[in-house]
This record gives structure tokens, sequence and C-alpha cells, in this order.
């Protein structure tokens, strides 16, 4: 096989290659059709290369003339491709230009398919083969050229005048990202295009001994496409990683708003222990101050402080790995657990304000999976909400109920139900716009956070009018652990 | 401490229950504590109870009752205690209400030792006057109660300030009998002057109404 033959291979199964992957690209995110031009252009420049290698191989003038012909229509493709490419990557293209390019391209593809044997040439006289990468190829010996042939010259100009202009005009519009663009296009499409425009047209008009060729430097502007529309997936992915980041800042910024809801509550939940720490070490001290102690009532002193620390570090760990700031961490949980944690946090703040928290445990509930800290959050947000609710509830009727029950398809649900007054059918839904509150000093952003997270989690939190009652219940599911029942 | 008489630990937190209770104990002071209002009010409707003078110090966060219900339901079965409230965060109309009710005082819950220590004996002492006041009050009513209608109608006139002429008059008997039911009056009551007559009804609160005479 001779080196052309190879050479021009391998160019267009790298055109193909890419064609194909953009093609894909363009199919996931049909919006972007600058994806859809560089798959468009690389098949194109994969045709042309066969054609080309037809027109080196060719044995008569009436077979180059058939190769000849038949490059019209990839070139057609390729360089309507290149100007949308420029037109979409930009945005700084003249439009009435582009579309004058478009109408001359068409005329010179439908000239060049109604005459014969090419929309440049009314007759190939003879062929001559020159000496070419080492081997023999045929080219156009001499020529008779149409005189319609300035309606190419013509289009190929505007070509270059409309990437010139949209480049000048990207260059003007400044920004750093903005004038990188502009230099792509210039070095990486202008460049390439003028010099294939300028071969190809001194090829075509005799003035120089060489093969008709395209591919080469069209070649160089589908890699800088390529690489250019790349550089956007990884700027796409770079964005979602930062989405990524502020949802979990913004988690952990609504951990840290309910834990200043429960500030009061956290603060009693600590002072229980501490106070009983003192008193028991003035008691020692009173002991101590004996001139024979008591040394079993000191020993039974000193292992109820060393519990009484225990339970206060307890609360201060409990509440620490909530304001710890941290990405999922999915794990099978026993959702009781979680519950009961949550419920030891409020437990004070619910007594201060005279609500009754039941928590309905269903026995032989699965685990689901979870992030612990991220489904406290929830829980706690939904529990508080439910507090405050119940408000204006008369003191017999302050109620929030927790319940857990499995369900369907491996799935668990769990339902907040407060006995507050509850909302109008309408406004249910409103709860979960961002910054929508019924509370005068609410952020209206708890709600919105907890669906998030539990959308993360793959499941679902909406709410509705209590069963029986006027309040509401907020319910979620969450997957089930893959295995034992806990 | 000197003050005698019991103090109530009321308190769901067993665990500053019993640090309480220790250490109040070693302080000198009789303790007993209870884990709810309940549990307090039912020992307090029986009998023992009532003889001993005592004051009740109380979580005010508490399940069931709290402390503030304690307090009145205790007001309203007639066992009117002096409160002490203990809190873990201290919030102003809570301690409102409660000094409303006759609390002696409103502590943290980590307040200093010598704070708590005072304030119970406070209270204590005000129990311990209290009941003083009522068994005081209860001899007295009971020397009342002797009088007969008639002696009952000439006291109001003479701590009225009126001459047994008066008397007499508005009675309508003769001033010889007004003063036999006068000296009926201070040999039942055991007083010798009509000033110390005037005092005793004073402190007994009858006739209260007309104060003009008052200088």
């Amino acid at each position: 096989m001779s080196l052309e033959t190879t050479l021009w291979s391998m160019q267009a199964a790298a055109a193909l290659t890419l064609a194909v992957l953009y093609g894909v690209v363009w199919s996931i995110d049909r919006r972007n059709l600058a994806n859809l031009t560089l798959c468009v252009v690389a098949v194109a420049m994969a045709v042309a290369a066969r054609d080309e290698v037809g027109m080196m191989h060719a044995a008569t003038t009436a077979e180059y003339g058939e190769w000849a012909r038949l490059i019209y229509l990839p070139v057609f493709f390729a360089l309507i491709g290149l100007v949308l490419f420029v037109q979409l990557f930009l945005g700084t293209g003249r439009l009435w230009l582009l579309w004058t390019i478009v109408g001359a391209r068409v005329a010179v593809i439908v000239g060049n398919f109604l005459s014969y044997p090419t929309f440049a040439w009314r007759e190939i006289v003879a062929l001559r083969h020159v000496p070419f990468l080492g081997g023999q190829v045929a080219l156009a010996g001499s020529t008779v050229v149409r005189s319609w042939n300035w309606l190419s010259l013509a289009s190929c100009a505007l070509i270059i005048v409309f990437v010139a202009d949209a480049v000048l005009r990207a260059w003007r519009r400044g920004g750093a990202e903005g004038r990188r663009k502009a230099l792509v296009v210039a070095v990486g499409v202008g460049l390439p295009l003028i010099f294939t425009i300028a071969y190809a047209e001194a090829v075509l008009l005799g003035a120089l001994p060489l093969p008709l060729l395209v591919t080469p430097a069209f070649l160089i502007t589908i890699l800088v496409m390529a690489v250019e529309l790349s550089r956007g997936f990884l700027l796409t992915r770079q964005t979602r990683q930062e989405l990524e980041e502020l949802r979990s800042e913004l988690a952990r910024a609504g951990r840290v708003t309910a834990l200043g809801q429960l500030a009061s509550a956290l603060a009693h939940e600590l002072s229980q222990p501490l106070s009983a720490i003192l008193r028991n070490a003035e008691a020692a001290e009173i002991h101590l101050g004996n001139p024979a102690p008591d040394l079993d009532e000191l020993r039974e002193i000193v292992a109820d402080i060393r519990k009484d620390d225990q339970r206060a570090g307890d609360v201060i760990e409990q509440m620490r790995s909530l304001i710890k700031r941290r990405t999922l961490q999915m794990y099978p949980l026993a959702l009781n657990e979680v519950v009961e944690d949550v419920i030891s946090l409020v437990h004070s703040d619910a007594l201060a304000r005279h609500v009754a928290l039941d928590y309905v445990m269903t026995p032989g509930l699965p685990l689901v999976s979870g992030d612990r800290v991220h489904l406290s959050q929830v829980l706690l947000n939904l529990i508080i909400n439910g507090m405050d609710a119940t408000q204006a509830s008369p003191a017999y009727n302050k109620r929030v109920v927790i319940e857990a029950h499995p369900r369907e398809e491996g799935r668990v649900e769990v339902a907040v139900t407060d006995s507050g007054p509850g909302l109008p059918a309408g406004v249910i839904d409103k709860v979960f716009d961002p910054f929508y509150t019924t509370k005068s000093g609410g952020l209206g952003m708890g709600l919105p956070i907890s669906r998030t997270i539990i959308e993360a989690h793959g499941g679902r939190l909406w709410a509705e009018r209590a069963p029986g009652g006027c309040g509401l219940t907020f319910r979620f599911t969450l997957a089930q652990a893959q295995g034992a029942v806990s | 401490m000197s003050a005698a008489g019991v103090v109530y630990v009321v308190d769901d937190d067993p665990s500053f229950r019993r640090a309480v209770t220790r250490m109040l104990t070693a302080a000198g002071l009789s303790v007993q504590s209870y884990s709810s209002g309940t549990e307090l009010l039912a020992h307090l409707s029986g009998d023992a109870a009532a003889e001993e003078s005592g004051c009740v110090l109380a979580d005010l966060c508490m399940p069931g009752l709290d402390g503030l219900q304690l307090q009145q339901a205790c007001t309203e079965a007639g066992m009117a205690l002096p409160f002490v409230f203990l809190t873990g965060h201290g919030d102003v109309p809570s301690a409102v209400s409660a000094m409303r009710h006759g609390a002696v005082d409103f502590l943290d819950k980590c307040a200093p030792q010598q704070a708590l220590l005072t304030s119970l004996e406070r209270a204590l002492e005000r129990d311990a006057n209290a009941r003083a006041a009522r068994v005081k009050r209860g001899q007295l009513e009971q020397r009342f109660a002797a009088l007969t209608l008639r002696e009952r109608e000439v006291l109001e006139h003479v701590v009225h300030g009126r001459m047994n002429k008066q008397i007499a008059a508005a009675l309508g008997i003769h001033e010889r009998t007004v003063k036999l039911h006068r000296n009926a009056i201070t040999t039942k009551l055991g007083v010798r002057s009509v000033a110390e007559l005037t005092t005793l009804t004073r402190e007994i609160g009858l006739f209260a109404e007309p104060r003009q005479s008052c200088p």
C-alpha cells in the first residue's frame, strides 16, 4: 500500500472517530449545536480524504473528473460547518454575511452537480503524474477553467472575511476568555482556512502543479475544535463539582441555622450535667471539710461526676458532628437510632414549649441507606418546624408525631405530623420554595435544603394535609439498605 | 444551717437530683427528693406532711407538671409552700410569673452554692414564720369564736371608738348592759385595753371596712 493511502486512511479514521464521539455527545445534549457542527465537519473530512485518494490514483481524466466532482460535496459541508462553528463558538459573526456564504456555496454545489466535470473546470485535457511522498500521483495536467468560477472564489473570500470579522469583533469585545477564544479561532480555523482556500484555488486555476488537497489543513482545524469543545466538558464537570460543594456548604449552613434555633435547648441539655457536677463537687468539699470524711460517699460522688462529664461530652460531640462540613457518606443506618438521637437533642426544647413528641417505632424496620448527619438535619428541621407550627395551639393539643414504616419496593417512609393549624391546599407545595416562610424569624431555607438532601439520597420529600387532622404531615422516603433487618 | 424544715427537691433528671440532694444533706439540711410534681403532691396531701415546715426546690422545666404548674397546684390544694425555682436557662416571663405566685427565688442551676443555701434558708424561714402566724391566728380565731352575737355587735362599736352611751342608744339596750358585755369581751379575749382590742381585731381582719377613724 502506498504511503499516501496509508496517511489518508489514518486521517479519515481520526476524523471519523471524532465524528462519532461528538455525534454521541450532541445526541446527549442537543442544545449544544457546536458539537453537531464538529461532527459534520469531521464526517466531511473523512469523505474528502477518500475523494482525494481517488483523485491521486485516477488512471483517466474521466475518473479524475468524477472524484474532483464528488469532493465538492464534503467541501460544501466542511465550509458551512466551519462557518456555523465560528458563529456558535464566538457569537460575533455577521448573520447576513453568513447567509450570503450559505447561499453562494449552495449555488456552487448545485452548479457543480449540474455541470460536467466540475464547477471550476469545463474540461480536463490531460493528466500528469508527479512525485509525491515518494510515489507517483495523478493530477490535472491542463484544464479549461469556467468563467463562473469567480462565484466559488468570491464565496471563499467571504468566508475568510466572515471569520476575520468575527475574530476581530470578539477580540474588541474583550475579556480574557473572549480574547482567548478569538485567538483560537484565528489560529485554529482562520489560518488553515486561508491556507487551504489559497492552495485549492491555486491548484484549480492550474497555477500550482500539486494534487488537490484540503484534508491535511482541515484536520488541524478539527483537532483544535475538538480540544476547545472538550474544554467545555471539563468546565461543566468543574461547575458540577462546585455545585456539589455549594450544596454541602448550604446544607451545613442549614444545620447551623437549625442549631441556632436549638441553642437554648442545647444550653439546657448541657447545663443539666454541668450543674450536677457542680453540686457533687460542692458536696465533696463539705465532706472533705469533716475530720473523718465518708470515703464511700466520696467515691460515689467521683463516679457520678465522671458519668455526668461523659454525658456533657456526648451532647457536645453530637452538636459537633452536626456542624461539621462534609459530603454525603452513605452507610446502612438504623432509622430508630437516628430518630432517637434527634429527639434527645430537641427533648428539652419540646419540654419548655409544652409540645409532646411521640415516636411510633415499627419493630423490625429494615436498615436504610443514608448519611446519618444529613438525615438528622432533615429530621431536626421537620421536628422543629412541627413544634413551631403548634405554637398557637392549646396546650393539650401540642403534638408532633414521628412515624417510620416499611413501604413497597424496598423503601422506608418517615412521616412527621404536627397538630398545628395546617395550610390551605394551594399553599402546601410552596413551603419547599426557597425563602418561603410562615415564621417571623424564619429564613425559608430549611425545607428546600431538606428536600435537596433527601433527593440526594434518591428519595422524595413532600407535604400533605395530616390524615384525620388539620395539621401538616411531611413525608420522605429512603431506599432500604441491602442486607439485614435492624 | 440553722433553719429547720424539709427541702422538697423536685427534678426529673436523676443525676442532678442525686447531686443536689447529696450537697444539701451534707450542708445539714433535711432533704426529700421527688422525680415529679405529681409525686410531691401525693406526699404532701398525706397527713404527716402537713405538720412539717418546708420549702420546695423545683426545676422549672419538667415533663408532666412543670415547676410553675406545681406551684399553682400546691396553692390550690391549700399547701402554700415557698418555692425556689431552678432553671437551665432563665427566661424573664417565667421568672415574673413565678415571683408573682410567691416564689422566694429564681436561680440558675449552676448558681453559687452560697446563693442556693441562702435562698433555701430564707424560704424555710418564711414557711416557719407563716406557720407560726397561722398557729397564732388559729388561737385568736378560737377566742373570737367564744363571743356571743351581742358581744360581737358591742365589740364592733367599741373598735370604732364609740362611747358606752352611744352604743347603748344604737343597740337599744341599757348603758349598764353595755358595760357587762364589755367586761365579758375583755375576759374572753384576754386583753386589758381598748388599744390591744383594736390591734387584735385588725390582726384577725374583723370589721375592717370603715377605716375613717384612723389618723
